[in-house]
């Protein structure tokens, strides 16, 4: 697939100098700077930070308050374009050690999409590593940036020994879609230590660790169906490797880093061109006559995006991401950021206006869910506030996919219940557990 | 320019409270249309008195507790509809108006309305009607499957739902297209298939037995029988077990909401109604049977909570238990999991 850039660049670009979980970055640069594409313009400043740089070059206009994806506003860096392409100079590092490479990781802001710093997902502070997977089962992550599909397979599975290498750990997988057959058709051809690559399907009871032995490799090509949602990955990661992640950790705690194939390929380009993370991919999606996919400029506002493609009809609704977990935007100013995979508009007609009917217990939720949950009951257990019951039925298993709300014909917000009693919990659970000033010795090392 | 903001997700499924209770209608009208060529003008009248009672009382009802009025979604209308089909054409017309009335009055909105009751609003009306007017409710004859045709035009037909047993399978392509689940009705329906069946075969057995037969073959031979069609199925292959099978038992707010659930209960029904039937008969034996299932509906969902998601279940750890005690060399050659 091949895809488009921008034809012209952006007016201004809206760079939030917070793109990840954790501490945001201190600005680098002031009001009236004139930067280079590339140049570093937020500096982390603790381990949990990932660098920011600019995508143009042009001049700061301002550093202040902007609208951000996620709903809030973000201390962001505003750069005035101009028509140029001039960056910095790109190193490209000569056989970095593990030690480089998380320098380089951090120092390039690559940036997992769903959040977290790739750094602190190969490198957890108090943990340790022993398995990165590369997750290549949402295809629309993949394209755009290789010629060909053999050139992405070769380049992925160099991203997959740098990533190995810089947490090290010696084994190492990619996910790939059952279904997707240019991916896997690609993988296939891909020697690893002179040994030909075989895409393995997780069936059943085997998983990875089955085919590490199997195959006598360290690095194998596996393939699932695809996962959808927003917390995904303890799902994904008992699914791959039969590894249970407890409630409230990550994958990170079973020694399993979980990395996407946009940072796996901004760490591929930060090593061999020395490129920051300033550019990513997107898709459009809806009614729009646009490039399925388009290689944005990290900050470029959304409106400067749907400019580009015809819309067919009055736009009603924005939505960052996907239409089942994405965020519903109130402006067209918000920037592309490094968790954005994708734009989706919706017509003034196929924005939704239903009324919540009551349950009528048709049970397609509970039959759509997976992780076993009961979403009938649990939506009403949150709408009445009994948070300790709905924990008894394992609210925090939900990984917030919404297929029940999707599914539900009486149009209840069961995931927007749910998630409003996930966080009750949580609060209410953070408020048990001692302040670091207390001197109250806990018996295990905090948790439950 | 404004932008409409809201939680995700941003889509939804097409099917919808109203559109599902619409389709059952729609699946309904062959049947109902059937019964008023066979019986005439009765059943039409029949047929509109109770769908318009039903509607007018849950109009009146939300109207006069002030609540929001409903009637458009479709379910009074549809469960006026369920209750006609099961009352005798020679019925006085005041059964049916009576009958959707105690339906939507007392099963429906006494138990809370929508979603909240617990048994089949049609079957509490019926279940009444039946107890207080019997003579009127009896049907003349209780159909059976003589030839084939009968499948397509019952002869025998006593209420207005037997009619045509053929007709009501549009039921099957709302499974098909998913305005019914399936797991009830295809369980329901096994049961009530194997439990005569079984009956047979097991008679057959012991009147072997009886017969001191010693022959193994002879028993063994007993087996075609579940291959044959018993006499006893032929009282089962008619219209009301299809009506029970494909509307009745999988009226949702009366069914578990579990998977296991689901599958126990439309055992349940099935087990209920074949005991019933093969000492009563299957007109009553089809209604009674589903509303005992509908009482303990509840008690089997709280028994079949799923466990913790990854939990292994009991026939998991029951089947690595014995994996672990056989020797590795019988084993197949299966390289273990970290």
């Amino acid at each position: 697939m091949e895809s488009k850039r921008l034809k012209t660049i952006p007016e201004k670009v809206i760079i939030p100098l917070k793109q990840h979980n954790g501490v945001a970055c201190k600005p680098l640069v002031n009001k009236g700077d004139q930067v280079l594409i590339g140049q570093k313009i937020g500096e982390s400043v603790s381990y949990y930070s990932s660098d920011v740089h600019s995508s143009v070059c042009g001049e700061v206009l301002a550093i202040e308050n902007a609208p951000n994806p996620d709903g809030n506003k973000v201390l962001s860096v505003i750069i005035k374009a101009v028509d140029s392409e001039e960056t910095v100079a790109f190193v490209p590092a000569n056989n970095p050690s593990q030690k480089d490479l998380i320098a380089i990781i951090q120092g390039a802001g690559i940036v997992e999409h769903y959040g977290a710093p790739t750094h602190t997902v190969l490198k957890p502070e108090g943990k340790k590593i022993d398995l990165v997977l590369i997750n290549a089962t949402a295809s629309e992550w993949i394209g755009g940036k290789y010629a060909t599909p053999t050139e992405y397979a070769s380049q992925m599975m160099d991203a997959l020994k740098l990533l190995m290498k810089a947490s090290g750990a010696l084994k190492g997988a990619i996910i790939v879609r059952k279904d997707d057959n240019d991916s896997i058709e690609a993988f296939e051809g891909v020697k690893v230590d002179g040994k030909a690559l075989r895409v393995a399907p997780l069936l059943g009871t085997r998983r990875l660790g089955h085919y590490f032995k199997d195959q006598g490799s360290n690095i194998v090509v596996a393939s699932q169906e695809r996962i959808l949602g927003r917390n995904i990955l303890n799902f994904f990661t008992y699914n791959v490797t039969g590894r249970k992640v407890a409630l409230g950790c990550n994958p990170t705690d079973v020694g399993v880093a979980v990395c996407g194939v946009k940072s796996a390929k901004a760490l591929y380009d930060a090593v061999h061109e020395g490129k920051p993370y300033y550019e990513t991919v997107i898709s459009m999606e809806g009614a729009v006559n646009c490039p399925e996919l388009i290689f944005v400029r990290i900050g470029t506002p959304f409106k400067d995006i749907i400019s580009e493609c015809t819309f067919n009809g009055e736009i009603g609704k924005i939505i960052a991401n996907g239409v089942i977990t994405g965020i519903a935007q109130y402006t067209d100013e918000v920037p592309v950021t490094k968790g954005t995979t994708r734009i989706t508009l919706l017509t003034k007609e196929q924005v939704l206006r239903d009324e919540s009917l009551d349950c009528i217990h048709c049970a397609r939720c509970v039959d759509a869910c997976p992780v076993s949950l009961l979403p009938t009951r649990l939506h009403v257990l949150a709408e009445q506030g009994r948070f300790d019951e709905c924990r008894q039925m394992h609210i925090q298993f939900c990984i917030e996919c919404g297929r029940c709300s999707f599914a539900c014909p009486s149009k209840i917000h069961i995931l927007q219940l749910i998630r409003y009693a996930k966080n009750a919990i949580e609060q209410a659970y953070e408020d048990a557990t001692p302040k670091e000033s207390s001197n109250l010795k806990l018996g295990c090392c905090g948790g439950e | 320019m404004d932008y409409t903001i809201s939680a995700p997700p941003h889509i939804k499924s097409k099917f919808s409270f109203s559109s599902i209770n619409r389709a059952k209608i729609l699946a309904l009208i062959p049947v109902s249309l059937a019964s008023v060529y066979f019986f005439g003008m009765p059943a039409l009248g029949i047929i509109l008195a109770a769908s318009l009672a039903a509607v007018a009382t849950e109009y009146s009802i939300q109207r006069i507790f002030k609540k929001k009025v409903t009637i458009m979604d479709g379910h009074a209308a549809l469960i006026g509809l369920m209750f006609a089909l099961l009352t005798p054409p020679e019925a006085p017309i005041w059964i049916p108006i009576f009958g959707a009335f105690f339906a939507i009055a007392i099963g429906k909105h006494a138990f809370g309305g929508i979603g909240s009751y617990i048994f089949n609003p049609v079957l509490v009306a019926w279940v009444f009607v039946r107890s207080a007017w019997g003579d009127f409710m009896t049907p003349a004859s209780i159909p059976s499957l003589g030839q084939l045709s009968d499948l397509v035009l019952e002869n025998g037909a006593g209420l207005l739902v037997d009619v045509s047993p053929i007709l009501l399978l549009s039921g099957v392509y709302l499974v098909y297209k998913k305005y019914i689940e399936w797991r009830v009705p295809l369980v329901f329906a096994l049961t009530v298939f194997f439990f005569n069946q079984t009956v047979a075969f097991l008679s057959a057995v012991i009147g072997l037995i009886q017969e001191g037969v010693l022959n193994p073959l002879m028993y063994l031979s007993t087996m075609f029988i579940f291959l044959e069609v018993t006499d006893e199925l032929s009282y089962v292959m008619v219209g009301i077990v299809f009506f029970g099978i494909l509307f009745l038992a999988t009226d949702t707010p009366t069914t578990p909401v579990t998977k296991n659930g689901r599958l126990i209960y439309g055992f349940a029904c099935g087990l209920l109604v074949s005991i019933y039937g093969y000492f009563g008969n299957y007109v009553d034996g089809t209604i009674y049977g589903i509303f005992l299932a509908n009482a303990i509906a509840a008690y089997i969902e709280t028994k079949t909570l799923p466990a913790m998601f990854g939990h292994e279940s009991l026939l998991e750890r029951s089947y690595k238990r014995i994996m672990k005690r056989i020797p590795p060399s019988l084993k197949y050659e299966v390289i273990s999991d970290e």
